[in-house]
């Protein structure tokens, strides 16, 4: 196995340098939970769903009443939730917190009810589909069926009431730059909407999303070259895009634990030739593997402040480590993950 | 650690993996090598190994075509950027590296917004077509983001470059598609789009009223467009798709060609994925989807796979008496003499058992490629692929 470039293949501790890499600086989780909606992007496979059912379970265990949002629907958000994949109307998971999921046709349906109220008709596809085709090319209107939704659920009072439904809304987007055309969208269709009853609409959905203490972006990563350059990249384009705020990045998978002289003296003592056999016969089997495991171990371990360091160095927010779970998927992971996520951004 | 070094290899797969070792020889009298899978898969430092392997078989002018602008990937190969243009990777720094090459190894990279003006420039008509095509607003935004354009325009340079025969034998990285189907169904996505009568009811033309010759299903959409996005937006999206309609013809017969191309004998599909749930599903099911459309599915590469001495049964005995045994400590440390701390002990065990629970996880993965099928299956190690050096990207070609 080839260490990386800078690395020693056998470093006996982590520098001081490394372990301030994963330390790093800290975000009040509360003040990430006050706002009232919460992006969550990433390249696909840095663990989106699960951070945003984790933050969705620590909004609710903090009091807030809580709407996650899976723009893929795809089910892994439900899934992540412990919940059988939701529908369009928001689907109660435990107390304080609903899931729904976006899709298209749905969307296009609600969006002509709720904001030109076009009744809604049995058979709209093929007209969905045209709406496909031209929402391909012009920006702006499929990506605001997302926004559109999103806002209006932000919007939503109680019944005879002038306390919204939702406290916190957070929002899983879809795979790669697509939360920057959501995001974009309101600003988009101001350029080429001019009058008329949609501008309005634009116009308070544009000043939703610019405005920091309401809206945020968390960026997920993974400490991995890819996903790492597309999260600096991502910020990049959102800080000259849409201008909306990015509050946190959030480096999934990261190995934490380092491997420090005292485990490597044990490692070389429990592999001796001269004690071998008596040792494996105490352990009830040889630990000549476990060396790897060691190894394995401090090579993810400084990968893992490399990339730490590369993030902290491009982001000016705070880069958070979230701990490799190792779990089953589903309700189980998510909730070591939200213990994991209060404890890291305290 | 190596693969030979954690070789474990389950003995009714022994002979598959056998099959799969001369990968680079199999695929070698391929003229075409698709590599897809997933995005972040590592598809592209694999068609870059899998080309090296090819032009190392035999005797053949190898080409790698990689879809995005992988710096890291040009290090790798040792040169200063991959371009449109082809480079090729110099022999002497090859050998240098531990490879000898019977042939030649050139890389390039797809220009995505080149290939399809070039498109729009063939298919038009006359000049003036194209030209109005190539300066609507439209164009740029659909060619970005139209479902599958990306792949399609791959493929389209994909033909060209394989038309003009100067190469024996093509490997294409894919470019990292939501859906790695979109790849397979861009030739008649694009033709469906563009022929569909749905677009021709748009193609009606605007008026002074927003649009004429109106088809009573369309009317209540126009109407509906007309407030949505105003009549501007429209007209541009009329124009445009009036112009496409006009390269219709063009377009489908090379979709043909390019379907034609791909479910030749003379091409050969290969999935990339890791043991990750989400690209590994995604991987099964393009696996079946290539199946049904009779297109040759030839290897299945997994990347990033734990050692098999994480599954080691001694190793985890050991494991769970150094997390579990409270007294472990103290005996060791009378053992061998050393000054043993409780934690210490229980970190190396812990560290093990939790790339245990993760190497199962993998086996149980592994096993269900069996489903495919005659398929040979490759297994690259753990960060074998974190290559930064032609070293690194050489000892890959060989695992090949």
């Amino acid at each position: 196995m080839s260490s990386p470039a800078g690395t020693p293949q056998r470093s006996w501790s982590p520098s001081t340098a490394v372990r301030r890499a994963i330390a790093g600086e800290r975000i009040e989780l509360a003040t990430l939970l006050e706002r009232r909606v919460v992006f969550v992007a990433g390249k696909g496979g840095t663990g989106r769903s699960t951070m945003t059912a984790a933050l969705a379970l620590l909004g609710a265990r903090a009091g807030k009443r809580v709407l996650a949002i899976d723009v893929e629907a795809k089910g892994d958000l439900a899934a992540a939730l412990g919940s059988p994949p939701a529908g369009f109307a928001p689907r109660v998971v435990q107390h304080d917190l609903s899931v729904l999921e976006l899709r298209t046709d749905e969307s296009f349906q609600e969006y002509l009810n709720i904001y030109f109220k076009v009744p809604r008709v049995t058979r709209l596809t093929p007209l969905a589909r045209v709406f496909d085709f031209i929402a391909t090319g012009v920006p702006g209107p499929r990506d605001m069926l997302v926004v559109g939704k999103i806002a209006y659920e932000e919007r939503r009072k109680e019944a005879g009431s002038r306390s919204p439904v939702w406290d916190l809304i957070l929002v899983d987007c879809a795979a790669g730059g697509q939360v920057e055309s959501h995001l974009g969208a309101a600003k988009a269709m101001l350029t080429l909407v001019r009058g008329g009853l949609i501008r309005v609409q634009v116009e308070w959905i544009d000043a939703l999303i610019r405005d920091s203490r309401r809206t945020t972006v968390v960026l997920c990563a993974l400490p991995e070259e890819m996903p790492v350059i597309e999260a600096i990249e991502l910020h990049e384009r959102l800080r000259m895009g849409s201008g909306v705020a990015v509050d946190v990045c959030l480096l999934n998978r990261a190995v934490v634990e380092p491997v420090t002289a005292a485990h490597r003296h044990l490692m070389t003592a429990l592999i001796d030739p001269e004690h071998a056999e008596v040792v494996a016969q105490h352990l009830g089997g040889s630990p000549l593997p476990l060396d790897a495991g060691l190894e394995l171990q401090a090579h993810l371990y400084d990968t893992t402040a490399r990339y730490l360091r590369q993030l902290r160095n491009k982001l000016p927010m705070p880069v958070v480590p979230v701990p490799l779970i190792v779990d089953r998927t589903g309700l189980t992971t998510t909730r070591a993950v939200a213990d994991a996520l209060s404890n890291r951004l305290g | 650690m190596s693969a030979e070094q954690a070789g474990y290899v389950p003995e009714r797969r022994r002979s598959v993996r056998k099959e799969a070792a001369g990968l680079g020889r199999r695929l070698a009298p391929l003229e075409v090598v698709i590599c897809c899978g997933s995005g972040g898969v590592g598809k592209t430092t694999v068609s870059a190994a899998l080309g090296m392997a090819i032009a190392a078989a035999e005797d053949k002018r190898v080409l790698v075509l990689t879809v995005d602008p992988a710096r890291r990937l040009a290090t790798a190969l040792g040169i200063k950027g991959i371009g449109a243009e082809p480079v090729r990777i110099p022999k002497a720094r090859l050998r240098r590296a531990g490879i000898t090459i019977a042939g030649d190894l050139e890389a390039a990279m797809l220009d995505m917004k080149q290939a399809w003006d070039r498109m729009i420039e063939r298919y038009s008509p006359d000049r003036l077509t194209a030209q109005r095509i190539l300066r609507n607003p439209l164009y740029q935004r659909i060619t970005d983001s139209f479902v599958g354009s990306h792949e399609y325009a791959a493929m389209e340079a994909l033909y060209e470059l394989h038309d003009a025969g100067e190469y024996d034998c093509i490997v294409v990285d894919t470019p990292p598609s939501r859906n790695a189907l979109d790849f397979l169904e861009a030739p008649s996505r694009l033709t469906d789009y563009v022929g569909s009568r749905l677009l021709s009811l748009l193609s009606g033309g605007p008026s002074r009223f927003g649009f004429r010759a109106m088809n009573f299903a369309a009317a209540p959409f126009l109407r509906l467009a007309d407030r949505l996005l105003g009549a501007e937006v429209l007209a541009e999206v009329s124009d445009f798709v009036q112009q496409l309609q006009l390269l219709y013809d063009g377009i489908q017969g090379r979709a043909r060609s390019v379907s034609r191309l791909l479910r030749s004998s003379r091409t050969g599909f290969v999935v990339v994925t890791t043991l990750e749930q989400g690209p590994f599903d995604e991987a099964e099911f393009f696996c079946t989807k290539l199946r049904e459309f009779k297109m040759p599915l030839r290897a299945v590469v997994v990347n990033r796979v734990l050692p098999d001495v994480f599954r080691d049964a001694g190793g985890v005995a050991a494991a769970t008496t150094l997390v579990e045994d409270p007294k472990v400590a103290a005996w060791l440390a009378g053992e061998l003499h050393l000054r043993v701390s409780a934690d210490a002990a229980r970190f190396i065990g812990k560290t093990f058992l939790s790339r245990n629970t993760l190497a199962h996880r993998e086996a149980r993965q592994l096993a269900k490629l069996g489903r495919l099928g005659e398929v040979p299956i490759v297994r690259m190690p753990l960060f074998s692929e974190e290559v930064s050096e032609l070293e690194g990207l050489v000892r890959i070609a060989k695992t090949l």
